[in-house]
């Protein structure tokens, strides 16, 4: 039985295994999928059974997802334990060329689930808007915070290190994700990295809002983006629901990526003609795409209202897609 | 007089059909009192002990401030903040005790350590719409006011009925959206009772066959609202059939059987929480009657029935909260 | 338009394979893509499979639709044993792609569990073959299978029918003809998330329009490529859609299941409804948040777990045992 991302190597060699593994495990975490939910997916992405002791309670899974009872586990290799818990996968003989990293996003899983079990909770609580503002003063006033102190909450990648200032691992709709607390604005975090805008500490959830958008929209050339530079696209981008993107993104996600180029030439140009010689082609040729473009779009990319609407789905697009670069066409 | 075919009942729940058809005729408003005469056996203090089960009786404050009793079942030397159910007894709106159907909810409380909470609400003709769905949202509020003590921890509160009482969850559940709390992850709704309008084909085809026929549904429907049953007068609260804005309930797990007057009301309700985007799990157990698998539980259909309602809980208690980061 | 449509969500193991899988899977298949679709799945059910599992594989040709050669495999266990149940199989695949042994990874189980006998049908895909090509060469093969019972080792008192997807909307459609044509009887019919309504209108079907798989558009190409410009007009039969059928009288009883998530789930639930309205048996079972298929996709899932067992256990309790 060929396991999931064995199965999808075979199928698509080009595909970044490690990203597939993170996105299995941010979804399933932030989806609230368990500890029964997780072991299942780590056993089918690794191939072997997948297993996890918390507080002497031992649970494990085969990769067809059943419980497997059998007394007697072959070797716990990797394993990883933290607290009150241990997870692991089984196997003897070499290691799969995943083993590690599906460990390490199982312990993450755990921890989170171990978290939220602890009644009175993390760091997590000041920027959780599901809490009553009672409780994140309460929580504020542990780190000696008055609840009208200016701070701003950063987000950084899951996996970097804390840097000394209060932070939590929070899972986002954008899978998880790390929160940090900002008081004093000298802090250095990892990049890349959304700073979120500064709000009174006792409304520390809208700054860690913003903050994830930010974060979402850096890329290579842009590694830090500060959500107060962001000005009135900040509005947008949080009045939108990447789970259900729009037509206009629907529209632009489904280009390839030399229609998209085209695209983003014709709506960047003075003219038809200066694109055409952006982009090496004839300028009859442009016009045809132009045509074209607009019809698949349902609107003109080059009127004022056009570009507008465009520079919009742009933006909200790298609110919808995947972290992974967009697959060059269809499959 | 059209006669609508209908679905048999399965070979062996309706052996235990037959013999229990004789015990409870059609209710109707004269025979109330003997159908309260004559309930359902219920789990004894005993037995729950045999399971290392207890139960304590406490007093909950309801509708217009009477007192009402709620017993409080779980395990033996529960500690710690664990799932909670929230459960409301069946019995047509106008019959049976708080203890009625505790035998479905009893898994739960022994697999995931839960503490069930199960209320004592006042019930028709004597005690009309509103007050048994407000005794139960009552109950309700008390179970999640007092939930430290009762070791519950309220992120992790189902609410839980059969029958009537499954009406009364799904009409607690709205009356807790629309009063913003006490929160619920999820709603169990087993054959439950939901449309005060007696119309539809399930109603008709089993007119006169099964355990909980089409007069019976009557004779509690008018117990309950009396002349306002099928009128534009019934809030959805106490027929949630009738709610067009299904939005923002929690998940729901809906079963009843193929050959009971409740299909058709049971399916439609499913259907409408899918268009509005609610999360539910439906399963409609071929030639079950109504309530079979607390009649007849050795049965195929009620062996199958349980254990796909208890994986549903299974699955929900297990599952987490949705995400912290952002407004959603 | 669907961004403003409110849908159940997804299971969220469900979800996560989605998530890794979804340039592989996308929710729109448009026509262009069915040879990629013809080509793509390796094969789920070769005979070293078979052989692990006990199982034998007998290749027939048979007579289809106007008596021309289709092909169908009898699979057994290679010490069955006088006469047992039979299960007759007909393939999913949106109507336009995948053979006999597409999806059969659902259906062996049974064969192992009852030492059953199954025919699977290679019937002849849209578009190159449009209806009534598929669901007649699916009845032909029928015919042959309970013509043929006894020399296969089947007993044609205890015939199931079977299939998922698009293969379920031809059982069922092969069901209806059985009926109709007085034709071979049945004692059962597994309608896995089947496919019915060539109509296009319901609210399933505006919920999952872009998202999640075999959506809405994918849909519309499959049904489009059976009927042509038929599709959603009065001139389809109750054999190509069986949403359609006013007479569900006399059918065998009913197994239907489907996820909460995908296109099918209201017509489903409707089919179910109507069988019971037409005093037939039926078992309905939808799955909350399963996506298309999710049991095949992911099959290590607790939901996929969960749909596999009630499937299992109603054709256990179907053919006795």
């Amino acid at each position: 039985m060929h396991h999931l991302v064995g199965r999808l190597s075979a199928l698509d060699p080009e595909a970044s295994e490690t990203l597939r593994i993170v996105s299995y495990f941010d979804v399933l975490i932030t989806r609230g999928a368990g500890l029964d939910g997780l072991l299942r997916g780590a056993a089918v992405l690794s191939g072997t059974v997948a297993g996890a002791e918390v507080r002497g309670r031992v649970s494990r899974r085969d990769p067809d997802g059943h419980p497997v009872t059998a007394a007697g586990e072959t070797r716990r290799s990797p394993e990883m334990s933290h607290g009150d818990w241990t997870v692991w996968l089984e196997r003897d003989g070499e290691p799969g060329p995943h083993d590690a990293m599906i460990v390490e996003r199982l312990a993450l899983g755990v921890e989170l689930i171990e978290g939220r079990r602890r009644p009175e909770g993390g760091f997590e609580v000041v920027i959780d808007p599901a809490r009553p503002v009672a409780e994140r003063v309460t929580h504020l006033a542990r780190h000696r915070l008055d609840p009208a102190t200016p701070v701003r909450i950063l987000a950084t990648a899951a996996d970097t290190a804390e840097t000394g200032a209060p932070s939590a691992i929070v899972p986002t709709r954008y899978g998880l994700l790390r929160a940090t607390l900002d008081v004093f604005g000298k802090l250095d975090p990892p990049e890349p990295v959304g700073f979120g805008t500064w709000v009174r500490a006792d409304r520390a959830p809208e700054s860690w809002d913003a903050a994830i958008i930010a974060l979402r929209l850096t890329d290579e050339s842009v590694p830090a983006v500060d959500a107060t530079e962001l000005g009135a696209m900040l509005l947008l981008a949080q009045a939108y629901d990447p789970q259900h993107p729009h037509e206009d993104v629907r529209a632009l996600a489904g280009l390839d990526a030399r229609s998209a180029e085209v695209l983003r030439t014709l709506v960047e140009a003075d003219s038809i003609r200066s694109a055409a010689v952006a982009l090496g082609m004839h300028h009859s040729t442009v016009q045809a795409r132009h045509e074209a473009l607009t019809h698949t779009l349902g609107y003109d990319p080059r009127t004022n209202a056009g570009r507008m609407r465009y520079i919009a789905a742009a933006l909200l697009q790298r609110l919808t897609a995947p972290a992974a670069p967009a697959p060059a066409g269809p499959a | 007089m059209l006669k609508y075919s209908r679905p048999p009942f399965d070979p062996e729940v309706e052996a235990a059909l037959a013999a229990l058809a004789e015990q409870i005729p059609a209710v109707t408003p004269g025979s109330i009192p003997a159908l309260r005469r004559a309930p359902l056996p219920v789990l004894s203090d005993e037995a729950l002990l045999a399971v290392g089960v207890t139960r304590r009786d406490v007093t909950v404050r309801s509708h217009q401030g009477a007192e009402l009793v709620a017993s409080v079942i779980a395990r033996s030397g529960h500690t710690g903040a664990g799932p909670g159910i929230y459960h409301i007894h069946g019995g047509g709106m106008i019959a049976g005790e708080r203890m009625t159907g505790v035998g479905q909810i009893l898994p739960w409380i022994v697999e995931h350590d839960a503490v069930a909470v199960t209320v004592e609400y006042r019930l028709a003709p004597e005690f009309p719409d509103p007050y048994p769905v407000e005794d139960c949202y009552a109950g309700l509020v008390w179970t999640a006011e007092h939930a430290a003590e009762l070791g519950i921890d309220p992120g992790k509160l189902l609410i839980a009925g059969a029958s009537a009482g499954g009406g009364l969850a799904a009409g607690t559940a709205l009356l807790a959206r629309d009063r913003n709390g006490p929160g619920l992850i999820g709603q169990v709704l087993m054959c439950p009772m939901l449309d005060d309008r007696d119309r539809t084909v399930s109603s008709a085809q089993y007119e006169n066959a099964g355990l909980w026929v089409r007069e019976s549904n009557r004779t509690g429907w008018d117990a309950l609202l009396g002349e306002r049953r099928g009128t534009d007068r019934v809030s959805v609260y106490a027929a949630p059939a009738r709610a067009t804005d299904l939005t923002g309930l929690p998940p729901a797990f809906i079963d009843c059987g193929s050959a009971e007057v409740f299909r058709d009301e049971d399916v439609a309700y499913a259907t409408a929480l899918w268009h509005s985007g609610v999360q539910a799990e439906l399963h409609v157990w071929p030639g079950g009657f109504h309530g079979f698998d607390m009649v007849a539980p050795e049965s195929g259909i009620a062996r199958a029935a349980i254990a796909a309602r208890n994986g549903w809980v299974a699955r929900t208690l297990g599952a987490r909260l949705p995400d912290t980061g952002g407004r959603r | 338009m669907s961004s403003s449509v409110s849908r159940p969500p997804f299971d969220p193991e469900l979800e996560a394979v989605l998530a890794v899988l979804a340039d592989r899977i996308p929710p729109t298949m448009t026509a262009e893509m069915i040879p990629g679709m013809r080509q793509a799945a390796p094969a789920e059910v070769t005979d070293e499979m078979l052989k692990a599992s006990g199982l034998t594989r007998r290749d027939v040709a048979v007579p289809g639709h106007l008596g021309d050669e289709i092909t169908v495999s009898v699979i057994a266990r290679e010490d069955r044993q006088g006469l047992g149940p039979g299960i007759y199989h007909t393939h999913g695949g949106g109507m336009v792609s995948g053979d006999r042994f597409s999806g059969l990874a659902q259906a062996l189980p049974w064969v192992v569990e009852h030492d059953a006998v199954l025919v699977t049908v290679d019937y002849r895909l849209a578009p190159e073959y449009p209806d009534p090509y598929p669901v007649e060469d699916c009845y032909a093969g029928l015919v042959w299978t309970a013509e043929h019972a006894r020399e296969i080792g089947m007993d044609p008192d205890r015939l199931l029918i079977a299939g998922q997807s698009a293969g379920g909307g031809l059982a069922a459609g092969t069901a209806l003809m059985a009926r109709d044509r007085q034709g071979p009887d049945l004692i059962g019919q597994v309608l896995m998330y089947p496919m019915l309504d060539d109509r296009d209108r319901t609210v399933s079907s505006a919920q999952f329009d872009g998202v999640g798989v075999w959506d809405r558009g994918s849909n519309v190409m499959g049904w489009t490529a059976l009927l042509g410009e038929r599709r959603g007009t009065d001139d389809v039969s109750v054999y190509a859609a069986p949403a359609r059928a006013t007479d569900l009288t006399g059918l065998p009883p009913a197994f239907i299941d489907c996820g909460s998530a995908e296109v099918f789930r209201d017509e489903d639930v409707a089919y179910a409804t109507a069988l019971w309205h037409a005093g037939v048996q039926a078992e309905l079972h939808i799955w909350p948040g399963g996506f298309h298929g999710f049991d095949l996709t992911a099959p290590h899932t607790a939901l996929a777990h969960a749909m596999t067992a009630a499937r299992n256990a109603w054709v256990a309790r179907t053919l006795g045992a």
